[in-house]
């Protein structure tokens, strides 16, 4: 990720998202959505080309 | 015996004194009631109460045990369920406007597995809204307060479940637990709670956080007491798809075999000093506990924390993307229904890319297998519930929690059993949890070692002061 997002990025994503949300709203939401994009970041320093994700699919197990 | 040493019995106390005729289901159900009527106002734990259901369900319980028609240990047990738990034709908020007055139309597994054993329902328990965020302190109930002080959080999200039961308010509860929602609550309010291995009790009718992380188990006052509802409300179902086909053994059957040659492994470094670290005095009462565990005779294992110590940043990316998913439309039509602390948590899965999501998903495959790989070394691992005392309500920081140890989340991600014990109090007369974490499937192992620390302590027969 190229850097951390502005309130004007916030906005356009979430416009985008589908979510109607007051300028108030998205600057109080824009620490913790940086904060939750700095640690996904963070993530993918973790893992080999190889890793599957824990999610699995089971073409036996039918609901 | 007083009113108040009713309320206090264990299900195993509660469940022979039945049985010896010394009071009946009627008078469980009546000193629960009149005790809720008392305190109540000052916790706010419950947020429906079912008085005429419970005296109902009391009353049949007498009339079948008096009859020989014994269903087992909670056979007229009053116990109540936290408000996640889909109820029939009762309400079922999760702490939220969004579902005020919802009511299902359909119970969740367990709670018709508890049905079956003869529990009484008193009523659906206040949580942290949608089991997410902190105290719901603008949503439509009031958040919960801890019995030990009112001016401290009881912890959650299973909060009300912790406080009734810490209060003497019901002898059993359900909890669940996404990210340490059974284990926080039942180390800040002095009472015992398992979050069982992923797939041991089925979600189905449990409103969903996130999927892949949610686990549902009980709450009590007793290590004995959670073995016994584990063993209602475990099993497979079919109607849930990560529900696991596996034996359920009988929980009970080793809790008195001791702890002789267990190895504990205690991930201490690398873990227990990151960020801000863990509160002095709670690592001072946990120390306390493994010397405990050493005079019983378990060995304790220094181990590497790092693997521990990542996990909060897979579980906490995953737990925000399902549960953005799961509440999308109602936060795109009716955001400003959430409340705040529990919307701006959610809404951070809205900007968080579908490659983040699954980096988490693989993540959580490296540390499944570096965590497990611990259990050559060791029989099972030892730390804080919880890395704090409960946070006093009035100047509580809600990023506080990122800047300490999360003790708990590991263990959602790895879905391995994990189980909180009361084992001491900080000098602020605030209580601190154990935790045990055992193999998956190994929820009887959990509770040998609670069981055998338990026995040798006297934390667990503490009152709050309410």
């Amino acid at each position: 990720m190229a850097g951390e997002l502005t309130l004007e990025d916030l906005s356009k994503m979430a416009a985008r998202a589908g979510l109607k949300l007051a300028e108030d709203e998205l600057q109080k939401l824009l620490p913790g959505v940086n904060r939750a994009l700095r640690q996904a970041e963070e993530l993918r320093q973790l893992i080999a080309d190889g890793t599957e994700p824990a999610s699995t699919f089971s073409a036996l197990k039918v609901e | 015996m007083t009113a108040d040493d009713l309320s206090y019995l264990t299900i195993s106390e509660a469940a022979a004194g039945l049985r010896r005729k010394e009071f009946s289901p009627l008078e469980l159900t009546q000193a629960c009631l009149a005790r809720i009527e008392a305190i109540n106002g000052k916790l706010h734990s419950f947020i429906t109460l079912t008085v005429e259901l419970a005296l109902r369900q009391a009353e049949q319980a007498e009339e079948e045990l008096r009859s020989g028609n014994d269903r087992g240990p909670l056979h007229g047990i009053p116990i109540a369920l936290k408000d996640l738990y889909m109820t029939k034709g009762i309400r079922t908020t999760c702490h939220s406007a969004v579902l005020e007055h919802w009511i299902p139309d359909h119970d969740a597994t367990a709670v018709a597995k508890l049905q079956e054993a003869g529990t009484i329902l008193l009523g659906k328990l206040g949580m942290h809204e949608f089991a997410f965020g902190g105290p719901s302190v603008d949503a439509p109930f009031p958040a919960v307060r801890n019995p030990w002080n009112t001016a401290h959080i009881p912890g959650g999200s299973s909060s009300g479940s912790g406080a009734a039961l810490a209060a003497g308010l019901c002898y059993g509860a359900l909890g669940s637990d996404t990210g340490g929602s059974i284990r926080t609550p039942s180390s800040h309010c002095g009472i015992v709670g398992i979050k069982p291995t992923y797939g041991r009790v089925s979600r189905r009718g449990v409103v969903p956080l996130s999927w892949s992380l949610d686990h549902a188990g009980p709450m009590a006052r007793s290590v004995e007491d959670c073995a016994i509802l584990l063993q209602a409300i475990a099993g497979y179902d079919p109607k849930d798809a990560a529900s696991a086909n596996v034996t359920v053994p009988d929980f009970r059957a080793g809790l008195k075999d001791g702890i002789k040659g267990l190895r504990v492994g205690v991930p201490r470094a690398n873990w227990f000093n990151e960020n801000k670290g863990t509160d002095p005095e709670t690592e001072a009462v946990f120390d306390n506990a493994l010397n405990t565990l050493e005079s019983l005779g378990a060995v304790i294992v220094e181990i590497d924390g790092k693997p521990f110590s990542i996990a909060r940043k897979a579980n906490q990316t995953i737990l925000v993307c399902e549960a953005y998913a799961y509440h999308e439309k109602t936060l795109q039509a009716t955001p400003m229904k959430f409340g705040s602390s529990v919307r701006r948590r959610m809404l951070e899965g809205a900007f968080l890319s579908a490659a983040d999501y699954i980096t988490a998903q693989r993540v959580r495959s490296v540390l499944n297998e570096q965590i497990r790989a611990n259990f050559s070394r060791v029989d099972v691992f030892a730390s804080p519930s919880a890395p704090r005392p409960p946070e006093a309500f009035q100047g509580m920081d809600p990023n506080e929690q990122n800047l300490r140890p999360n003790f708990t989340n590991p263990f959602n991600l790895t879905g391995l059993p994990a189980i909180s014990v009361p084992c001491g109090f900080t000098p602020g007369n605030l209580p601190a949890g154990l935790q045990i974490v055992a193999q998956p499937f190994e929820e009887a192992t959990c509770f040998r070692v609670a069981y055998a620390y338990e026995q040798a302590t006297e934390w667990h027969k503490r009152r709050p002061p309410i």
